[in-house]
């Protein structure tokens, strides 16, 4: 049966058409969630830093839209399409110059998704142009539920707002190649500052080992804050995104005629941007790049490791000096569950820049007399083997998410792993319940992590 | 061989052109496959393609049109003493100079001076190293339009054995090619029955072309035509794609179908990639003419506007998917052919 049924007006394919193209700039798969009040699309670039949400509102962007709820899908209905097969069907079609006949342009669209026991499940298009003659499209879909990135608007201190045609000229100043973008106020002189630069390192230099960049060029625009609709920012707080991400997003946004609205908290933390338009609000929410550690984001993350993502180069392994970066891990998922994580990691290597107290050093250093390695202080051996060398395109170590709240171990440094296990002990206690008695002070075995206390 | 001895009778054919555009798009349209089969008739030059048998000929007319002068068309000499039948009949009309040659080699002599289209000029312009990044758009100091440059175009095919010929003059620079000519292998005209037609639709050639574009991305192995007399007129579909499926229909739009005389329903299925390859012969033409016979064979005659002279007409035959009654599967017989013919209207 027919689970879901609208009709779009020219203006409306257009519109699918920008939204469509935006995203495919992202991902290759849009996930189509529909609901009686509201149309969702929704996708996840490769490396999952990244979320796109556009939501459709049905009484203002449908010429008419009907959805039938099914004992399958009673509330909503999802699935994932291919983003490639629908911009060929809502493109807006070349109009000849010589405009002897009717034209080609769209006169409306039809959309069903067909579904149910005994039936193949479709998408049916049925595109008809004014000339008379009517395009049906069929494409069959998977039934996969939509992933949707948290993002806690309570948490964010830090938020503009600024027309997204403005932003769009800055954009033209940034040169290409450049992929991070680091945007700081300076309440003394009242200027944003949007600095571009790239880290990719192309190799390194023979003396010192040094890192020769690939293209060695920063680029800092200073913006007004007057030109901004709002500006409420922590003074001199830097926050790094991906200049592609965000370049895309621009694109699309810059056709709407809405003021474009940025939140966020602290580096490492994710970073929304929206906007909206007639009926149509345009989310997305970036993950900005945390603390920078030469080190710590080899971890391959075995997750983005089946996830080739060629964009997100986000390794900052030596530019430091535009982050007065808090301690916050590489791991950022955008749950707002982790306070404890972030408070008590023993980094025996620190930034040039430290906000946070450092923590106490854990009770096993103390402790080191036996035959056991010392966790905290032998890390070097826990370290890939040749840290220096060049990543490959999967390494995107420090943007990322799952979906579930737990932390992902793999690419948590094991030795502060075990460690942040062995601080959150506590006392052990006196005496034991029952049993037999203990043959090994607790205290020397809390340190393997065995006890998840 | 007669004539061989003599020290230059008159050539078979030679043929003059001012422009060599109209010859080069219209052969463009027809560039699917290596070698084209060319037949010098008393009414002008017929080019052939053949792709897995599917053919295509155009006949250039001699008088008029592309060609400024045609002359000693009219004297074939002698192929027909070598030809000639075992039984002395004599021939009614000398037979045709057929021989071979290779397209891509024909379509490249035809750009020698100036690309005859916008995209190959600027496929050629890219790759030019002197080429500068200010002004690529315009033409540039040393290009034929500047220098108001403008060359005829002589095509000549002295007797059997000699190369095929074209003479490019342009401001006093003469470029002669001569291009090996082949034997050509026996070609079967894919039959088309002229008094079993079943179906005849004359459109403009831009709603063909939209229509295969809208069918085109969900890559398809299959098109169906479907002709009939009642809704949707005519209906292209395509089935076999990894993205999906689709289908096209006029049922809204009838009256984009100047010309519709259907006998009965009429539904065949033919290669897509096939009809796909007549694509550039849609984008050239103005109209076109689709007519199906009792066999199944699609005919699509392209009436292609020539600047300068009349119209020319590209033919193409496609022969469909042949149906097994047996079974219930279809046959892959891919005999799709199509013809091109330019007549002097």
């Amino acid at each position: 049966m027919v689970v879901l049924n609208f009709t779009l007006s020219e203006e409306g394919v257009a519109v699918l058409h920008d939204a469509l193209a935006c995203m495919f700039k992202f991902s290759d798969d849009v996930c189509l969630e529909a609901r009686k009040d509201k149309l969702t699309l929704t996708t996840l670039n490769l490396s999952k830093s990244a979320y796109i949400c556009f939501s459709f509102a049905v009484n203002r962007f449908f010429s008419r839209y009907n959805f039938e709820g099914t004992p399958q899908y009673r509330d909503r209905f999802f699935c994932q399409l291919y983003i490639r097969s629908l911009l060929s069907i809502f493109r807006a079609r070349p109009t000849s110059a010589d405009q002897r006949e009717r034209d080609t342009s769209i006169e409306r669209c039809d959309v069903a998704i067909d579904d149910g026991v005994g039936r193949k499940s479709r998408l049916v298009a049925r595109v008809s142009f004014r000339n008379g003659i009517t395009a049906s499209h069929s494409l069959p879909y998977e039934v996969k539920t939509p992933v949707h990135a948290k993002f806690n608007k309570d948490e964010t201190q830090n938020r503009w707002v600024i027309s997204s045609r403005t932003l769009r000229q800055l954009m033209d100043h940034f040169s290409p190649g450049i992929e991070l973008l680091d945007i700081n106020t300076d309440d003394d002189n009242r200027i944003v500052n949007f600095t571009c630069f790239t880290e990719k390192v192309q190799k390194r230099g023979v003396v010192n080992n040094e890192a020769v960049l690939k293209k060695p060029l920063h680029t800092n625009i200073a913006v007004e804050m007057d030109e901004f609709d709002d500006v409420e920012v922590e003074n001199k707080l830097h926050i790094i995104i991906s200049v592609k991400d965000f370049r895309a997003i621009l694109q699309h946004a810059q056709m709407t005629s809405g003021a474009l609205t940025a939140s966020y908290s602290n580096p490492g933390r994710p970073m929304k941007l929206s906007y909206s338009t007639d009926g149509v609000l345009c989310e997305f929410v970036l993950m900005t790049v945390g603390e920078k550690d030469a080190l710590v984001q080899k971890h391959k993350n075995p997750q983005k490791n089946a996830a080739k993502a060629p964009a997100q180069q986000l390794d900052s392994t030596s530019h430091r000096a535009s982050s007065a970066a808090s301690d916050n891990r590489s791991n950022p998922p955008p749950s707002t569950s982790r306070p404890t994580q972030s408070a008590i990691h023993a980094r025996p290597r620190q930034p040039a820049f430290e906000i946070r107290p450092s923590p106490m050093p854990p009770p096993t250093t103390a402790r080191s007399t036996g035959l056991f390695v010392d966790q905290t202080e032998e890390d070097e051996q826990w370290e890939p083997v040749n840290p220096d060398e060049e990543e490959e395109e999967d390494e995107s170590g420090r943007l990322g998410w799952n979906n579930t709240n737990e932390p992902n171990p793999s690419s948590i440094r094991i030795g502060s792993y075990l460690s942040r296990q062995a601080e959150a002990q506590p006392e052990p206690p006196e005496g034991l319940v029952s049993g037999l008695e203990p043959t090994q002070r607790l205290d020397e075995v809390r340190r393997f992590g065995l006890f998840s206390d | 061989m007669e004539g061989h001895s003599a020290a230059s009778g008159p050539p078979i054919l030679r043929a003059v052109a001012s422009s060599t555009r109209p010859l080069y798009q219209l052969l463009k349209a027809i560039h699917f496959t290596n070698k084209v089969y060319v037949e010098i008739t008393e009414n002008g030059l017929r080019f052939a393609a053949d792709h897995a048998r599917v053919m295509q000929g155009e006949p250039i007319n001699a008088l008029g049109d592309t060609f400024v002068s045609l002359t000693e068309l009219q004297d074939l000499p002698s192929p027909a003493p070598r030809e000639a039948d075992a039984d002395g009949d004599e021939d009614d009309e000398p037979p045709a100079v057929t021989f071979q040659v290779s397209l891509p080699a024909v379509l490249e002599t035809l750009q020698i001076f100036g690309a005859a289209d916008a995209a190959a000029r600027q496929a050629r312009a890219d790759l030019d190293p002197y080429r500068s990044n200010l002004r690529n758009y315009r033409a540039d100091a040393f290009s034929n339009q500047t220098l108001g440059m403008s060359g005829t175009c002589a095509i000549s095919y002295a007797r059997e054995g000699e190369p095929f010929s074209i003479v490019l003059d342009e401001a006093g620079v003469t470029t002669t090619c001569n291009l090996t000519t082949y034997i050509p292998e026996a070609p079967d005209d894919i039959p088309f029955d002229i008094e079993d037609i079943s179906f005849k639709i004359i459109t403009s050639a831009r709603w063909l072309l939209d229509a295969l574009a809208e069918l085109a991305p969900t890559g398809p192995e299959k098109l169906t035509i479907a002709a009939s007399k009642r809704e949707p007129f005519l209906r292209l579909s395509s089935s076999g794609g990894p993205l999906g499926s689709s289908s096209v229909d006029f049922a809204k739009g009838r009256d984009l179908l100047e010309t519709f005389s259907v006998g009965g329903r009429w539904v065949q299925t033919f290669k897509f990639d096939i009809i796909k390859s007549a694509c550039e012969a849609m984008r050239i033409a103005s109209k076109v003419s689709l007519r199906g016979d009792g066999q199944g064979v699609l005919s699509m005659q392209f009436m292609v506007e020539v600047e300068g002279s009349g119209p020319s007409f590209l033919d193409f035959r496609f022969v469909p998917y042949a149906v097994c009654d047996d079974d219930d599967e279809e046959e892959e017989e891919e005999d799709e052919e199509g013809e091109s013919r330019r007549t002097e209207m």
